[in-house]
């Protein structure tokens, strides 16, 4: 004979057991329900329109070590250094795609660029600004190595910053906040680099050189 | 009764002459720096070569083909060094040796054919001669014949039909360097019409080598002229 207080304590667990099972039932459909609604594309914020201005890269040719200009419509914010460093990830974002002509692997490549009062203006010459671009460790550790493919982007940086912030005299590097003696293992980032015009085309060595 | 002066001055001057004419001519001093090494490796090749490796075996093959051309020369490295090796160690090194070239080899897997690399630094062309030299920008003062010096080796890998391309980088022992200096970079072959070749393939190395002897025995001779005119 089972005692009644096992019975009562029985009946309670089997009630609670159904209850558990009927709430969790009404959880599942609820989720499903939610999950299987489609995403809702009313419009909540009025868009903000940016406009865009043309701004000119210079991008890098390993196969002929050329760095041509090209032209191309983009939205920049108004502050120079945030426009800077907006403008080097557009142009090094550029490299990484497919079929580029200057292969990087993609990536945070610039993690600030700061702009300050050029301490060693060249004589006779305005003051300009120094520009100091802060380079992200991981771009650095997945360049490619070599005395060409580095210079060529160290001068598609110039070219780009110069065409864009003329205002800006010479250029320095740093890798993760700290001065660093190479790119990856050849071009000098000790270098203090002129901002200058850097598209070129080398020539092919002539037989009537002095 | 006069002494004999004429006929002992003749004596004497035949003695100069002859001892002149038995003195060796001195060698053309090229000084050779086989880029990278210990610690430092360089690029990582194709193959798990490391480019520390391919340029000491590439400054063997041309060191060979120099001796055997009469120049003289002067290596920073003929083994992996046990210990860190700077730049500014092997530009002190060219520096007190006053070599007639320097090359800095270096090998890489971007780009195609052979980078002949001259200082990016703008020419100084020094009014005053004691004007103190900075150690950064060495290398100013030789670019006129630093770009000669490139033309000359672009030549060269032309005649043997090798696809070159002169250009200029900030590199360092480059830029630390008073003499003509040009960096070599050999980058793999690849043609449109064939397969590629890599840069650790003996073949082009040897007639990268070969190339670069022949620059420098002409780049000898202009030396020379020039010597001569002065």
């Amino acid at each position: 004979m089972i005692p009644r207080y096992q019975r009562i304590l029985f009946w309670s667990l089997a009630a609670a057991c159904l209850l558990m099972v009927a709430f969790l039932l009404r959880g599942y459909g609820v989720a499903r329900k939610r999950l299987g609604a489609p995403a809702n594309d009313a419009p909540i914020a009025a868009p903000t329109t940016a406009s865009t201005e043309d701004i000119t890269l210079y991008l890098a040719n390993d196969a002929d070590a050329s760095i041509t200009p090209a032209t191309e419509s983009l939205s920049l914010p108004q502050d120079p250094a945030i426009r800077a460093r907006t403008l080097l990830d557009h142009l090094l974002a550029a490299y990484a795609r497919p079929n580029s002509a200057h292969p990087l692997q993609a990536g945070p490549a610039v993690d600030d660029v700061f702009l300050l009062p050029d301490p060693n203006p060249a004589p006779g010459e305005q003051p300009g600004q120094l520009a100091v671009i802060n380079l992200s460790g991981g771009f650095v550790n997945n360049h490619p190595s070599g005395v060409q493919v580095e210079a060529l982007t160290i001068q598609s940086i110039i070219g780009t910053l110069h065409a864009a912030l003329p205002q800006v005299t010479t250029i320095r590097f740093l890798v993760g906040g700290q001065p660093h003696d190479t790119l990856a293992g050849h071009a000098d980032l000790l270098h203090n680099y002129p901002a200058t015009d850097t598209a070129a085309k080398p020539t092919p060595p002539t037989e009537n050189q002095p | 009764m006069k002494p004999p002066f004429k006929p002992i001055a003749a004596l004497l001057l035949t003695l100069l002459t002859a001892a002149q004419a038995q003195q060796p001519t001195p060698r053309t001093l090229i000084f050779l720096d086989p880029a990278h090494g210990g610690l430092d490796p360089g690029a990582h090749l194709p193959n798990n070569v490391l480019e520390k490796d391919l340029t000491l075996a590439f400054a063997t093959r041309l060191r060979a083909q120099l001796s055997a051309a009469g120049f003289a020369l002067l290596s920073t490295r003929d083994a992996d060094p046990a210990v860190p090796f700077p730049t500014d160690q092997r530009a002190e090194i060219a520096n007190h040796a006053h070599p007639a070239a320097c090359l800095i080899l270096h090998a890489t897997s971007s780009g195609s054919g052979i980078h002949v690399i001259t200082s990016s630094l703008s020419p100084n062309t020094l009014d005053d001669p004691h004007a103190t030299i900075p150690w950064n920008t060495a290398q100013s003062a030789s670019i006129p014949q630093s770009l000669a010096l490139a033309n000359e080796i672009g030549l060269a890998l032309e005649h043997a039909k090798l696809p070159v391309i002169l250009s200029r980088a900030a590199i360092r022992p480059l830029d630390n360097l008073i003499c003509p200096a040009v960096a070599i970079e050999i980058a793999p072959l690849t043609p449109s019409d064939s397969d590629a070749t890599p840069v650790s393939d003996t073949n082009y190395q040897q007639t990268v080598a070969k190339a670069i002897t022949a620059a420098l025995a002409s780049w000898r001779s202009h030396l020379a002229a020039v010597g001569a005119q002065r």
